[in-house]
C-alpha cells in the first residue's frame, strides 16, 4: 500500500521502527504530486493544456533534491540505531511564505522571484530536527493577501481537490490542497486573519492557529507582524497535534514568542469532553457586510449547512459530556474585518518597504534616471494588484492626517475584540467557556473568479476567522460535513490563550464520534481521477 | 544695526560602545572595515528575520538620561519610521517615538569665563542607524556596515545663545558620554555627530524664527565656525529686508562655507507606528534604581568638590576633571599619599601630564599608578631622594622598573644619610682646596657653590644640598 494513505503519525512510527524506508515514503508522494499536481506555478502564463485545469497545482517548486538527503539522513540514522524525530520520514510542503535555505522563497510575488535565502524559518528548522522531509513549497496569495489563492503571481494557482473549478481559499491555499491531494500528510501555512483556517475548511483538512507568540515567526515573511501566526495543517487532529509539538515554543530570534510551557498535546487528546464548556454564539451565525457603494452595514445570512454543522458539532459533543452554553455574546466581531483591514495594511504597507529592488528580488531592467525611478519602477513591475492596493491602503490610514481617525481608533477596537474572548473564557464569569465553537467560512468553497477582483467581498471570507487574530487566541478548523454539492464544511474552536491542547481535544472528540459518517468516507475529485487514470 | 541674539539648539547622535548591534549579534564597531563585511541579515533587512533587542543599549540610554537628570521611563516603547533611502535596508528605521527611554532632562552648561547656562533637552530615545551611501564613477554605492549600530538621539530645546555655547554643549557632552563610559563620543569616527538649528531674532524678542539646519557637522570647531557663518548669513539676510527660509544646509569643511541641501518647508510624514516585532521596553523601579546608583559622580559635581576639598584653582580643577580616570587617579594619589592635595596636583599638572603625553597614555592606561606616585612625592618630600630623581622615577616605573623604593635601592639613588660619612667627603675637599679656603675665609662667599658643587660631584649628587651646606659653612668657618 502507498504510504500516502498513512497518517503522519503512522508513517513516522513505521520509519522509526524500521518497517518502512523514508526514501520509499518520499517516493510515493513525489509520484503522487506528479499524478495530481500538474505543472507547478510559474511567472511564464504560457498556454495550459486544457487537461491541467483538473490538477490541484498545489506547488510552486518540488524539492525534490533537499527532501532526498534529509529522507537519506532519516534513513541513516534509523540504521545507527538512532531515533530521528517524532516526525521520522513525513513529508511536508511548506507555504512558499518561509525562507528555507536551498530553495527560492518567492512569497508568491515577481519580486521575489529569484530570492534564494542564506537561511531556514525556526519553524521549517524545527520539522527538519523533528526527521521531516521538506518536499516542497506550496503556492499562496501573493504575500498572502488573499482568501483564494488566486492572486498568485506565480499561475497556475492551486485548485480545490474537491472540485478543481473551486479555489482552495486562502491565503495557504497550495497548503491545504496538498494535504487534501494526499500530497503531504502535513503542510506549514501561515494565518494572519483566516489563512490556515479557511483553505482548511475549503479543503476538507485540519487547520490550526496557534496562539500568537506560540510559533515562531523567524524566517516568514511577514504581512501582518502582530497578527501573523504559522501552524500546521493536516488530515486528522491527532496529526496537528503532532504537528503542533514540534513548532511550538519559544524562540530566541523572535522577541514575540513565548515563553509559556508547551503541554503534551497529543496525550491532552485523550482527555475527552467530558465536563468541557463549549459555548454557541449567535453573534456567528451570520455576517455583517457592507455596501462597497453607501458603506452602509447590512445583515447577511450565510450558508444553512453551516450553522446546521455546528449545531451537529455540538450535539455531538453534548451528548460525550460536554455542556454547550447558548448565547454566547460576540458583539464586536462584527468589527473583525474593518479593524483588520486597517491594521494588517498599515503592516503590511511598512513590512512591504524593503522591496525596492536595491539588495535582492526582481529590478526592474527598464532604464532608469535616479533612484526614485528605480524604485517606482521596480515596485510597479515587480508587486501585483493585491500589494499595491494594500500599500495605497495602509499609507492612507497610518497617514499623520489620518491615523487617529483609522489607525489609531482600529487599535482601540481590536482590544474591545478581544475583551470579548476574555469574558466568555473568563474563568470566574459567566460564561467560563473552554471554547467557543463556530462555522469556520460563511460559506464552502467558491468558484475560481468567482470573487477574485473584489477585494473587499474577498475580505470578508475572513469574517468568521479574522476575531482569533486580532485577540491574539488559538483557533482550528475541522472537517464536519459536506455540503449538497460535495463541498467540505468546516467548523471552528476558538480557545483561550495558549490552551491549543483544550480546542485540539473538542476537535478530536468530535472527530473520533463520527469516524464512521458516510461523509468522511468520500474522496476528492482530484483523487478519484488519479485514481483512475492510475 | 540692530543687535541679534542667536538661538540654537543641537541634535546629537550619539553612537553607544556596546559590543554587538542594537538588533542583532554583528558587531557594533565597523571602524576600518571593507563595506558590507560585518552584516547580518537581520540588519541588511532581508525578508522574513526579526530584530531581538540588545538589552545593553537599553542599560546605556538609561545611564544617559539619569547623567542628563532626565526620567528614565519605565515603559518605553520602539517604533518604525517608514521611509524610503537606500540605506535604509527595510524601508523603516526601529527607533523610539513618542515613548522613549529617557524624558526631560538637562545640562547645565560651564562657560570658561564663569557665566552658566542651562540647556533643557528636549528628546531622548534609543534607535538604530542606518548605513552610508556614495556616488563612486556615476554609480551609486551602499554600505550596509553602520546599519543597526545602537544610538541614541538627544535634542536640546533653543536653549544655546552662542557659538561658543554649541561649542562648550558638545565638549561637555563628549566629555559626559566618555566619564559615564556609554560612549567613545569620537566626533571623527561618527561615535557623535551633530546637526545644529540656528535663527536670529532682536534681542530682547522671545519669538522663534524660521530655522535652518545645519548638516554634517563633525568637529566641535566645526560647529563652531558653521553657527557664525549661518548666524552673519542670516542676519545680512534680514537686514537686507529678506525671509530666512527653512533649509537644510550641508558644512564643507575644507571650504569653510555653507551649502543649501534642500528646503524644508513640508515635513515628511513617516507613518510611525509601533514596531510590532519587538516587545515594550520594562524597567522595573529596582531596575531604575540600580542605574541610578550605578551613576557615578558627575564631572560638574566632582569639579566643584576638588575646588572646595583641595583647594585646587578652578584651571587645575577644569584638568583634573577633564577625563574620569585622571580625576580617580588624582582622588586616589592624594589619598595614598596623605599630605598636601596641592603637592600632588603640582606633580601631575607637570611631570605626570608629560608622561601621559609622552606616552599616549591616559591615565588610566598607565603602569605607574597612583600608589606609585604617591610613594615617589613621599620620597621627595621626606629628603630621601631629590626632585630630579623623583621626577626620573616616573619614567623608570612606566616604562617597567618595578616599584619606586626599589628602583632607588638597586640603583643606589638614595641620598647619603650618613652624616659622618657626608662630613668626610667635605673634611676631604677642604684639605685639597687650600686657595679656595683661603679666598672663601678672606670673604668671597660665594665660592660657598662651588664647594658644594664639588660634593655633589664627589657624591653622585645623592648628598642632601641642605645638609652639605650647613656642613660645608660649619667646616670652612671652623
Ligand atoms: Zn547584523
Amino acid at each position: 500500500m502507498s504510504s500516502i494513505r498513512l497518517s503522519a503519525r503512522q508513517i513516522a512510527q513505521k520509519v522509526r521502527a524500521g518497517e518502512l524506508s523514508a526514501l520509499n515514503v518520499l517516493e510515493d508522494h513525489l509520484r503522487q504530486i506528479k499524478a495530481v499536481d500538474g505543472v507547478p506555478g510559474s511567472l511564464q502564463n504560457a498556454s495550459l493544456d486544457p487537461a491541467e485545469e483538473g490538477k490541484v497545482h498545489a506547488f510552486i517548486e518540488v524539492s525534490t533534491g533537499l527532501a532526498r538527503q534529509q529522507a537519506e539522513k532519516v534513513q541513516t540514522m534509523v540504521q545507527r540505531g538512532e531515533d530521528p524525530g517524532p516526525l521520522a520520514g513525513v513529508p511536508v510542503s511548506i507555504k512558499d511564505i518561509f525562507c528555507v535555505k536551498g530553495t527560492t522563497t518567492t512569497a508568491a510575488s515577481r519580486i521575489l522571484y529569484n530570492f534564494r535565502p542564506p537561511y531556514t524559518a525556526t519553524t521549517v528548522e524545527r520539522l527538519e530536527k523533528a526527521g521531516a522531509l521538506i518536499i516542497g513549497k506550496t503556492n499562496l496569495d501573493e504575500f498572502t493577501y488573499g482568501s483564494s489563492s488566486e492572486s498568485s503571481a506565480f499561475q497556475p494557482h492551486p485548485n480545490n481537490p474537491w472540485n478543481t473549478q473551486r479555489v482552495t481559499g486562502g491565503s495557504s491555499g497550495g497548503s491545504a490542497a496538498s494535504v487534501a491531494a494526499r500530497e503531504a500528510p502535513l503542510s506549514l501555512g501561515t494565518d494572519t486573519g483566516g489563512s490556515i483556517r479557511q483553505p482548511a475548511a475549503f479543503c476538507g483538512v485540519v487547520g490550526l492557529k496557534p496562539s500568537y507568540g506560540r510559533t515562531s515567526r523567524y524566517g516568514l515573511i511577514a504581512f501582518g507582524s502582530s497578527l501573523d501566526c504559522p501552524g500546521p495543517l493536516a488530515r486528522d487532529v491527532s496529526d496537528a497535534a503532532l504537528m503542533l509539538q514540534v513548532l511550538a515554543g519559544l524562540d530566541p530570534k523572535d522577541s514575540t514568542s513565548a515563553l509559556a510551557p508547551v503541554p503534551d498535546y497529543l496525550a491532552a487528546l485523550q482527555e475527552g469532553v467530558r465536563g468541557m464548556r463549549i459555548g454557541l454564539s449567535r453573534d456567528y451565525d451570520h455576517i455583517t457586510y457592507p455596501d462597497t457603494l453607501t458603506g452602509e452595514m447590512s445583515v447577511q445570512s450565510i450558508q444553512p449547512e453551516m450553522n446546521s454543522a455546528v449545531r451537529d458539532v455540538a450535539e455531538v459533543l453534548a451528548r460525550l459530556g460536554a455542556e454547550i452554553v447558548e448565547d454566547v455574546p460576540m458583539p464586536n466581531a462584527r468589527h473583525g474585518i474593518p479593524t483588520y483591514f486597517v491594521i494588517s495594511r498599515v503592516e503590511a504597507a511598512s513590512n512591504l518597504h524593503r522591496f525596492d529592488g536595491v539588495k535582492y528580488g526582481y529590478r526592474t531592467s527598464a532604464p532608469v534616471r535616479g533612484l526614485s525611478e528605480l524604485y517606482r519602477a521596480t515596485r510597479a513591475e515587480g508587486f501585483g494588484l493585491q500589494p499595491k492596493l494594500r500599500i495605497l491602503m495602509g499609507m492612507y490610514v497610518s497617514a499623520a492626517q489620518h491615523s487617529a481617525q483609522y489607525y489609531q481608533k482600529a487599535l482601540r477596537v481590536r482590544s474591545m475584540i478581544r475583551s470579548d474572548f476574555e469574558l466568555a473564557f473568563d474563568p470566574q464569569g459567566v460564561y467560563r467557556l473552554d471554547a467557543l465553537l463556530t462555522p469556520t467560512t460563511p460559506t464552502t468553497a467558491f468558484r475560481r473568479s468567482e470573487v477574485m477582483g473584489d477585494s473587499v467581498l474577498m475580505q470578508y471570507s475572513d469574517q468568521m476567522t479574522v476575531a482569533g487574530n486580532h485577540a491574539g487566541i488559538p483557533a482550528v478548523s475541522i472537517p464536519a460535513g459536506l455540503d449538497p454539492l460535495g463541498l467540505p464544511i468546516g467548523v471552528q474552536f476558538f480557545g483561550m490563550d495558549f490552551r491549543e491542547d483544550l480546542i485540539l481535544r473538542a476537535a478530536y472528540a468530535y472527530e473520533q464520534a463520527t469516524e464512521n459518517a458516510d461523509w468522511r468516507r468520500a474522496i476528492p475529485q482530484a483523487l478519484r481521477e488519479s485514481e483512475v487514470s492510475a | 544695526m540692530k543687535t541679534y541674539e542667536i538661538v540654537i539648539g543641537l541634535e546629537t547622535h550619539i553612537q553607544l560602545n556596546t559590543t554587538s548591534k542594537i538588533f542583532c549579534s554583528c558587531k557594533a564597531d565597523s571602524w576600518g572595515a571593507e563595506p558590507n563585511t560585518n552584516i547580518c541579515p537581520v540588519c541588511s533587512g532581508l525578508p522574513g528575520v526579526l530584530p531581538v533587542l540588545n538589552v545593553e543599549t537599553v542599560r546605556k540610554g538609561a545611564l544617559l538620561a539619569a547623567a542628563m537628570h532626565a526620567e528614565i521611563n519605565p515603559v518605553s516603547y520602539f517604533d518604525r519610521k517608514n521611509y524610503f533611502y537606500p540605506d535604509l535596508p527595510k524601508g523603516y528605521q526601529i527607533t523610539q517615538f513618542d515613548e522613549p527611554i529617557g524624558k526631560g532632562g538637562y545640562m547645565d552648561l560651564q562657560m570658561p569665563d564663569g557665566t552658566s547656562r542651562r540647556v533643557r533637552i528636549h528628546k531622548l530615545h534609543l534607535e538604530e542607524d542606518a548605513g552610508k551611501t556614495k556616488i563612486e564613477d556615476g554609480e551609486r554605492l551602499v554600505d550596509f556596515n553602520r546599519c543597526g549600530v545602537p544610538l541614541v538621539e538627544m535634542v536640546t530645546e533653543p536653549d544655546l545663545r552662542s557659538a561658543e555655547e554649541a561649542a562648550q554643549y558638545l565638549t561637555q557632552l563628549r566629555q559626559l558620554l566618555r566619564w559615564i563610559g556609554v560612549s567613545e563620543a569620537d566626533m571623527e569616527r561618527g561615535h557623535l555627530r551633530c546637526d545644529a538649528n540656528v535663527s536670529i531674532r532682536e534681542a530682547g524678542s522671545t519669538v522663534l524664527n524660521t530655522k535652518t539646519e545645519i548638516k554634517n557637522v563633525n568637529s566641535i570647531d566645526a560647529v563652531r565656525l558653521a553657527i557664525i557663518e549661518e548666524s552673519k548669513r542670516q542676519i545680512e539676510a534680514v537686514e537686507a529686508g529678506q525671509r530666512i527660509q527653512s533649509y537644510t544646509l550641508d558644512w564643507d569643511a575644507d571650504t569653510g562655507t555653507l551649502r543649501k541641501m534642500r528646503s524644508k518647508e513640508t515635513e515628511a510624514d513617516y507613518r510611525y507606528f509601533r514596531e510590532p516585532d519587538l516587545l515594550p521596553v520594562v524597567l522595573s523601579a529596582e531596575e531604575i534604581a540600580e542605574v541610578i546608583a550605578s551613576l557615578p559622580e558627575l564631572p560638574i559635581e566632582r569639579r566643584a568638590r576638588f575646588i572646595q576639598d583641595y583647594q585646587l584653582s578652578a584651571y587645575d580643577a577644569d584638568i583634573l576633571t577633564s577625563e574620569r580616570s585622571l580625576s580617580d587617579y588624582y582622588e586616589e594619589s592624594v589619598r595614598l599619599f596623605g599630605g598636601a592635595a596641592k603637592v600632588v596636583s603640582n606633580w601631575m599638572m607637570n611631570d605626570l601630564s608629560r608622561l601621559m603625553n609622552d606616552t599616549g597614555k591616559s591615565a588610566a592606561e598607565l603602569r605607574l599608578r597612583p600608589i606609585d606616585l604617591a610613594e615617589i612625592i613621599r620620597m621627595v618630600e621626606g629628603g630621601k631622594i631629590n626632585p630630579a630623581t623623583g621626577k626620573s622615577l616616573l619614567g623608570k616605573v612606566e616604562a617597567g622598573g618595578g616599584k619606586p623604593a626599589e628602583i632607588v635601592e638597586r640603583e643606589g639613588l638614595g641620598l647619603i644619610a650618613d652624616e659622618d660619612a657626608l662630613s668626610g667627603q667635605i673634611a676631604a675637599i677642604i684639605a685639597e682646596s687650600p686657595a679656595e679656603v683661603e679666598s672663601f675665609r678672606a670673604g668671597k662667599e660665594s665660592l660657598l657653590g662651588w664647594f658644594v658643587g664639588q660634593v655633589m660631584r664627589r657624591t653622585g649628587g645623592k648628598a642632601d644640598p641642605k645638609r652639605t651646606r650647613e656642613l660645608l659653612l660649619e667646616q670652612l668657618k671652623r
